[in-house]
């Protein structure tokens, strides 16, 4: 260890203790907490780091819709069903069948290669409840697939800022204005 | 050369600065996850301890003067013993506590650690901790931090007791990852002229650096 004398120590340690509180009070405080004893925040602009950017309340344009839609599946039958949805749009969902069915989330993007979608959930499940907030514009939404040997009767509700639905069956595309 | 290499440490640490907190996207992924998940609790212990400028500062302070190869696996054993207790006790037994708080007591740990570097204590006169209590007391409160910040990440139950001991596991990988760096960069340090001199003020830099960061999570303890 170093041998220094006690006045060495003394006036080192102030300094660490003097720099440390500037650092502090002239731009760590301001950044962090917007607490700015000195105005050094507001003058190096420091002060918008610390404003809470909080995603739980997102504001929403496009006009507010509700949704329910009940279909059967024969078996071995599927079915595609699917909202248009703006970059950003929220929807909440409920669907629930009576009994289980395979199931996938996803969503196919404004311009995507044909066949092109991300896919969010996927499994077999009876009924499934979710928010969705579209993470790009284009079109959101499910397929259901009957894998039993009885017929199965599912229950979509929805509320959401989407504009219309798209329903896929046998190869046909049916628009639902909503 | 000294400039090289204090520059050398100021710019990794400003560096790691940014990579601290586990970063958004990962926090999401974690806690998405449902069950068992070593893989990505490892990954991210191992991440947290490689990148958390407060651990890495202190381990720098504990290692500065540890010559004996005998020395340094003691001292790191006291403090891995004392923060793998808090770790795993803090999380089984779900203890709710300020995580700023303790990030700021880790702050004092490398203020006391450079305090005693500068031999402080000595020219002090009135009291000599025993430097090996010292570092496993504030291993206990290093781990305390890291159980905070695993708490934060672990959404479910299931699965807690893998991913707690992955989390554990990937912390002390991590850790000695950083020791490597940290010493081979401190024996490169030392074999050069001056480094007693020059010894005295980087800890003098940490003391700063360890106050700094005292306040910055004393004063945010304070205004929660």
């Amino acid at each position: 260890m170093t041998k220094r004398s006690p006045q060495r120590l003394l006036a080192s340690c102030a300094l660490a203790a003097i720099t440390a509180a500037l650092i502090l009070l002239l731009v760590v405080l301001p950044a962090e907490y917007g607490v700015d004893p000195l105005g050094s925040g507001e003058a190096l602009g420091l002060l918008g780091l610390s404003e809470q950017q909080s995603t739980a309340l997102q504001l929403q344009s496009g006009s507010w819709k509700s949704d329910s839609f009940e279909f059967q599946l024969a078996p071995f039958e599927s079915l595609e069903y699917k909202y248009r949805l703006e970059q950003g749009a929220a929807m909440i969902y409920s669907w629930q069948g009576d009994g289980d069915v395979l199931y996938e989330m996803h969503s196919e993007p404004d311009g995507a290669a044909p066949g092109f979608a991300q896919t969010f959930a996927k499994g077999r499940a009876q009924s499934r409840q979710a928010s969705y907030q579209a993470p790009f514009a284009g079109i959101h939404g499910w397929y259901w697939q009957n894998r039993g040997s009885t017929p199965i009767r599912i229950v979509l509700n929805s509320q959401g800022f989407y504009q219309h639905a798209i329903e896929f069956r046998g190869g046909h595309e049916i628009r639902r204005e909503l | 050369m000294i400039k090289l290499a204090v520059l050398l440490v100021l710019s990794c640490t400003t560096a790691l600065t940014f990579g601290h907190d586990i970063s958004a996207d990962n926090a999401q992924f974690v806690k998405s996850l449902l069950g068992p998940a070593p893989g990505p609790f490892m990954y991210l212990g191992a991440k947290h301890m490689f990148t958390g400028y407060d651990h890495l500062l202190f381990l720098a302070a504990v290692i500065f003067f540890l010559y004996r190869p005998r020395d340094i696996f003691l001292y790191i054993t006291l403090f891995t013993v004392g923060h793998s207790i808090t770790l795993l006790l803090g999380v089984l037994a779900n203890w709710q506590f300020s995580g700023q708080l303790v990030d700021a007591i880790i702050g004092l740990s490398i203020v006391y650690k450079a305090f005693e570097n500068m031999n402080g204590f000595v020219a002090w006169g009135r009291f000599k901790p025993d430097t090996r209590v010292a570092v496993m007391v504030f291993g206990l409160f290093h781990g305390l931090g890291l159980a905070s910040k695993l708490q934060d990440y672990m959404a479910s139950q299931d699965g807690q007791l893998i991913n707690l001991l992955s989390f554990n596991i990937g912390v002390e990988l991590g850790q000695l990852l950083a020791l490597a760096v940290l010493f081979s960069l401190l024996l490169a340090w030392r074999s050069q002229p001056g480094f007693a001199k020059h010894a005295f003020a980087v800890n003098s830099l940490l003391l700063c650096a360890g106050l700094i960061l005292f306040g910055h999570q004393f004063t945010g303890y304070l205004l929660a």
